[in-house]
């Protein structure tokens, strides 16, 4: 299998969680393509999906849910909806790098970085052990560590910052060139933010990678990527290149999220939240537009017809007012 | 490793001043019974003819501690006779040192119950993993459900039953006294045979009562670990479903090996029930019969034995801890 950029197209893919009131969409009919070597970026508030979307990507979503449709082709894999088994778990680690959230537990709490280095080599068959350890200590380096120390230490040991680049090696160590980060800098100082996402960019050029950054921090994605695709209530609202989305958002919502970004310079006054809060499972409307309730442009339709994505040039934009403008 | 030994230095300074306040207390106790029962045991010597000095010299090797003197001098005495294991001597038992008395019971009490705890530990330990993993299938539920009725039925019923069924209804199982007294106590092949046919039904009762606290408890560790994030994260990582597994068990058993420590320390005082339907001559049955008895010395040696046996295996319990636990061992909390 070519080890480069892997390009992946994600196509009407639709995840259900089982609840109470029956199978309810936390994804719903997403089409979205990852272009080789770019880096995408993912917003939208807390609970639209973001997280579900980024586990459909290693065919992982949780019980009590399951992807209901659609299909997502990762070049070398072919559909990963349809791997089982031993396919699967070898093409998560090898060919999928998966970066937890910062400040999540992402290592057995009793057993050093090493020891877990040692068992992921294991794990997908890798003679050369001592080779690992060598590029995992490289790569730590690389990434502003001391690679012996980190090796040697258990979790507890590690600052959170820390922690987050013993995950990217993790991803990156066996050479997987997909990698996807959910909330890489969440509960992080702003200093090590901005390193971790320093870092994210520079190993990403220098090893070629296809790069999937989620977040619910619009500045996050601006810093670091490529294209840029908006979420909200498990539908995609808006995509495309990052400056134009955020140089002039389209989307009612995608506005909204700009707005409520607190400047550094200016008056903070400025910053306006976004009135009302982001849908549940549960409250997600059936039919019409998702984000009619929070939205300013509201018209009839909105309540009975959900907008389809209308893509202008490398920009795609969901919204019923935008549509009607335009073509006014 | 610096660590640890400062840890050890604490526990064992803890340990013998805790050792010390029972001793004390259970001094105190003796000496404040209504009547005096050391000052009676004098009186009774000399009124059966014994000189006062030579009933005062028995009185005082039958409690450890002398009759005469001031509270304090008295106190001295009993302490200095703790620090060379001399706990007295037993009236019941001919006079016999406590040390030796207790030393037997306790090997009649130790073989059961230890065997019975670490036996429900490990069956406890499969089904509980079990039950966690197939928590939706019957099976699992079986398992549960199962393992909280026997976790509810006493321990002398189950022992009665076992007895009356398999002693005395169907007798393929001897179910009166811990050995055959027909072989040579000691290391050969008839003797260990007989103590082990013997040990059947006690440990089988005991493992019966205890085996489903295990099960809840290791289901509910097994649980919790599974939603942990970082077993998420090895599956994300491809990592094979042998090592998740491990991953999984050793931190869902670190848990349980506090509570296992625990009870092998309640367990030379615990097993009075299992003692008296299976006639063993354990520590049980005998601190009972010291107190029915008014054997005061041979009470508070029991009482100081088992008292030191909690706080040994407390040590025990948290040195091990410390080894297994790397978050202990570098001295953090274990909830971080
Ligand atoms: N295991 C689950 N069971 C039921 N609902 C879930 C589960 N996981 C997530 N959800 C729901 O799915 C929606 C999307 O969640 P998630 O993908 O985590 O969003 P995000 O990552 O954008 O915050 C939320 O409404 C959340 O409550
Ligand atoms: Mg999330």
């Amino acid at each position: 299998m070519a080890k480069q950029a892997p390009g992946v197209r994600i196509d009407g893919l639709t995840v259900v969680y089982k609840t109470p009131a029956g199978e309810l969409p936390a994804v719903r009919d997403v089409t979205l393509t990852l272009e080789p070597g770019t880096i995408t970026g993912i917003v939208g508030e807390s609970g639209s999906g973001k997280s579900t979307m980024a586990l459909s990507l290693l065919n992982a979503v949780q019980p009590p849910g399951r992807i209901a449709a659609g299909s997502v082709e990762i070049d070398g894999l072919g559909d990963v909806v349809g791997l089982r088994g031993e396919e699967l778990r070898k093409a998560r680690g090898k060919h999928i790098g998966y970066v937890f959230q910062a400040a999540q537990n992402s290592l057995n709490p009793l057993k050093t970085v090493g020891k877990q280095l040692l068992d992921l080599g294991r794990s997908h068959g890798v003679d050369d052990l001592r080779g690992l350890v060598r590029e995992a200590k490289e790569l730590l380096g690389r990434m502003g560590l001391d690679g012996a120390r980190v090796l040697d230490s258990h979790q507890h040991e590690l600052s959170g910052g820390m922690r987050q680049r013993v995950g990217i090696m993790l991803a990156l160590v066996l050479n997987a060139h997909l990698v996807v980060l959910d909330e890489p800098t969440t509960a992080l100082d702003m200093i090590t933010q901005a390193n971790i996402l320093k870092i994210v960019r520079e190993v990403h050029a220098e090893r070629g990678l296809t790069t999937l950054v989620i977040t619910h921090d619009i500045g996050v994605v601006a810093e670091v990527a490529d294209r840029l695709a908006v979420m909200y209530g498990g539908r995609l609202v808006e995509q495309g290149p990052t400056r134009h989305v955020l140089g002039a958002p389209r989307h009612p919502y995608t506005r909204g999220l700009i707005r409520a970004i607190p400047r550094l310079v200016g008056d903070i006054a400025e910053a306006q939240a976004l009135p009302g809060r982001p849908p549940t499972l549960a409250t997600v409307p059936k039919e019409g537009c998702v984000f009619r309730e929070r939205c300013p442009l509201r018209m009839d339709v909105c309540d009975t017809v959900d907008p389809e994505a209308h893509a202008d040039g490398a920009r795609a934009v969901a919204c019923h007012a935008v549509t009607v403008k335009e073509h006014a | 490793m610096v660590v640890i030994a400062r840890r050890l230095a604490g526990h064992l300074a803890r340990g013998v001043v805790m050792i010390l306040v029972v001793a004390t207390i259970s001094f105190f106790i003796v000496r404040s019974i209504p009547g005096d029962p050391i000052a009676a045991h004098t009186q009774k010597l000399i009124e059966q003819g014994m000189a006062p000095e030579a009933a005062e010299q028995a009185t005082r090797v039958l409690y450890g501690f002398q009759a005469t003197g001031s509270l304090w001098e008295q106190y001295g005495d009993y302490v200095a006779g703790l620090l060379t294991f001399d706990l007295g001597q037993s009236v019941t038992h001919a006079g016999a040192p406590v040390t030796e008395v207790l030393g037997e019971a306790a090997k009649w009490t130790v073989l059961p119950v230890l065997a019975g705890t670490l036996l429900s530990f490990l069956v406890g330990i499969i089904l509980g993993v079990y039950a966690a993993v197939k928590r939706s299938g019957k099976l699992g539920d079986v398992l549960a459900v199962s393992g909280s009725l026997l976790h509810g039925v006493p321990q002398y019923v189950l022992g009665l039953l076992l007895s009356a069924i398999f002693a005395t209804l169907i007798p393929i199982l001897p179910g009166d006294g811990p050995v055959d007294i027909l072989y040579e106590p000691g290391f050969n092949a008839g003797y260990i045979g007989s103590l082990a046919e013997h040990a059947v039904l006690p440990v089988a009762t005991y493992t019966l009562a205890a085996y489903g606290g295990w099960v809840l408890a290791m289901k509910s560790s097994v649980v919790t670990v599974l939603g942990d994030d970082f077993i998420l994260a090895a599956e994300l990582r491809g990592m094979k479903r042998s090592i998740v597994f491990r991953y999984i068990a050793r931190n869902a058993i670190l848990p349980l090996f506090t509570i296992l420590a625990l009870s092998l320390g309640l367990l030379l005082g615990g097993a009075v029930f299992i003692e008296r339907i299976f006639n063993y001559p354990g520590l049980g049955l005998l601190l009972i019969e010291s107190i029915t008895m008014r054997d005061y010395a041979l009470m508070g040696g029991a009482f100081l034995l088992i008292t030191v046996s909690i706080i040994v295996a407390n040590i025990l319990a948290d040195l091990f801890y410390s080894v297994i636990d790397p978050r202990v061992r570098s001295g953090e909390e274990v909830s971080a």
